[in-house]
């Protein structure tokens, strides 16, 4: 049963959007709203085109028919570069790219003061980690978390989270999960994919189903028969 | 020894008679069951086909062609250079050009340079042999560089496409993994300059030694190669690499599939 819109204004609209690489089709016909404000959970199975809907909407992928645009305006007419930075992405395995603490979270955002990677820090739940620690020593979920930092210190106004939790143990992934949950507070949107059905009725506000590259119900997690079947 | 210091240039018997050591390794291969026999026949008998070809034009183009026929020749060999080097990186589009662009430049400023400041004569007979030298090497560096190029693509396309999603440009995003593979590709020529003359005697030298030529004036020759193919080297590395780059993002800054 198709969702009604609610009265948020939209974030992104999706027309009829379809993705194909190496000749196979990965997403088929996607129409869908999300909108702001919203924690809205892309769940599925494996292979189902979760992670591939995140790529389109920050154009690390493009789409091969339809349209997508963010705030009503074309993906496309937008400065792919501005769009980054507005649409901040976190894959689902996180990699570090300098070997500082303090030097990670600066990676997008070099202008960043002491004091704005304090403040990051501690919205990540890492303040008590040492800012010269080499970041490919932290645990899975700590670097998870500094991935996190990094995105948040090019002031996005959307995060699209790819499956943040599934390598964590369950006490790292309730970590960054209440990280997550404390993300909508401060005024950002948020785009999770995840293959835990139950996750995704916590966290979220809105659910789209995909199933084999179709979007096959939406609607709130607590409505969604999908989830239920779980 | 000539009587002048010049060595005795090996006869055509001679030759036959060297030829006698590639038996030998033929009969090391048959002996040790290597298997290599007849791709070693088929070497020997490439080389001296090739070489008498080579010497037969260069006494043409030094009795008949002049300069531009040296410039034509180069041309050739920067051609030919640009297509092995990019054998070594296939999956980056457009290789072959990006070789091509690399090595050319290279050849052309720092021959050019020695030439303009009359470093080497402007003669078909300094042209062609040391041209060769400096294709050689640009064409070694670019075709690591480019190989390395898309070595790194792969092993550390999740740490770019994370810094492309943090709204940073291609280059930026790149800038890591260009210096890993541009380092890969210059370090064999480092290395080289650091030793030269300690393990052997490099060609150049040499053979202006056996053609009679005082070593503390031969020595003067070769730091000039030796300095040229640094130069060389560093240009066609980090050309072959930086142009690559553009083949490898598209319009939206994506990279590509390689």
């Amino acid at each position: 049963m198709p969702h009604t819109d609610g009265p948020a204004p939209e974030l992104f609209g999706l027309e009829d959007v379809s993705f194909s690489a190496r000749d196979r089709l990965i997403l088929d016909g996607i129409t869908a709203h999300i909108h702001e404000g919203h924690v809205t959970a892309v769940v599925g199975p494996s292979g189902s085109g979760k992670s591939t809907l995140l790529r389109l909407l920050n154009r690390l992928e493009e789409p091969t028919a339809g349209r997508i645009t963010f705030r009503r305006t074309a993906l496309s007419e937008l400065d792919v570069h501005e769009l980054r930075r507005r649409v901040g992405l976190v894959a689902q395995r996180p990699v570090t790219l300098t070997r500082r603490i303090d030097s990670e979270v600066r990676a997008g955002e070099a202008a960043l003061t002491d004091d704005d990677v304090d403040r990051l820090l501690s919205q990540v739940a890492l303040s008590h980690i040492a800012r010269d620690r080499r970041p490919d020593e932290l645990s899975g979920g700590e670097q998870q978390r500094l991935a996190l930092a990094r995105a948040l210190a090019v002031a996005p106004e959307v995060l699209l989270l790819d499956e943040p939790t599934s390598a964590l143990d369950p006490k790292a992934a309730q970590s960054v999960d209440r990280v997550i949950a404390g993300l909508t507070d401060v005024g950002l949107s948020v785009v999770l994919v995840t293959h835990d059905l139950r996750r995704a009725a916590a966290l979220t506000d809105d659910a789209l189903v995909l199933e084999a590259g179709r979007l096959i119900e939406r609607g709130d997690p607590a409505s969604v028969t999908y989830l239920e079947d779980a | 020894m000539n009587a002048d210091n010049t060595a005795n240039i090996p006869t055509w018997w001679g030759v036959a008679a060297s030829a006698s050591l590639v038996l030998v390794a033929i009969a090391i291969s048959w002996r040790e069951r290597l298997g290599l026999g007849r791709e070693v026949g088929i070497a020997a008998l490439r080389a001296f086909v090739q070489l008498a070809v080579v010497g037969a034009l260069l006494l043409i183009v030094f009795n008949h062609g002049g300069l531009p026929a040296a410039f034509a020749w180069l041309a050739i060999m920067v051609g030919i250079a640009g297509v092995v080097a990019a054998r070594r990186a296939p999956t980056i589009p457009d290789a072959r050009h990006h070789a091509w662009w690399a090595i050319g430049v290279a050849v052309t400023s720092t021959m050019g340079l020695l030439l303009a400041l009359g470093v080497i004569d402007a003669e078909p007979t300094v042209v062609i042999p040391v041209g060769g030298m400096v294709v050689s090497t640009a064409m070694v560096t670019a075709g690591i560089s480019l190989q390395r190029t898309a070595d790194v693509v792969e092993d550390q396309r999740a740490s770019i496409e994370a810094r492309l999603s943090l709204g940073l440009t291609a280059r930026e995003s790149f800038l890591e993994p260009y210096r890993k593979a541009v380092r890969t590709a210059l370090i064999p020529t480092v290395d080289t300059t650091k030793v030269v003359g300690l393990i052997s005697l490099p060609g150049a030298m040499t053979g202006l030694i056996l053609a009679g030529v005082d070593p503390w004036v031969a020595i003067r020759y070769q730091i000039v190669v030796m300095y040229m193919l640094l130069g060389a080297a560093f240009i066609s590395a980090v050309l072959s690499a930086r142009i690559a780059q553009g083949s490898l993002f598209d319009d939206a800054e994506r990279l590509v599939r390689v």
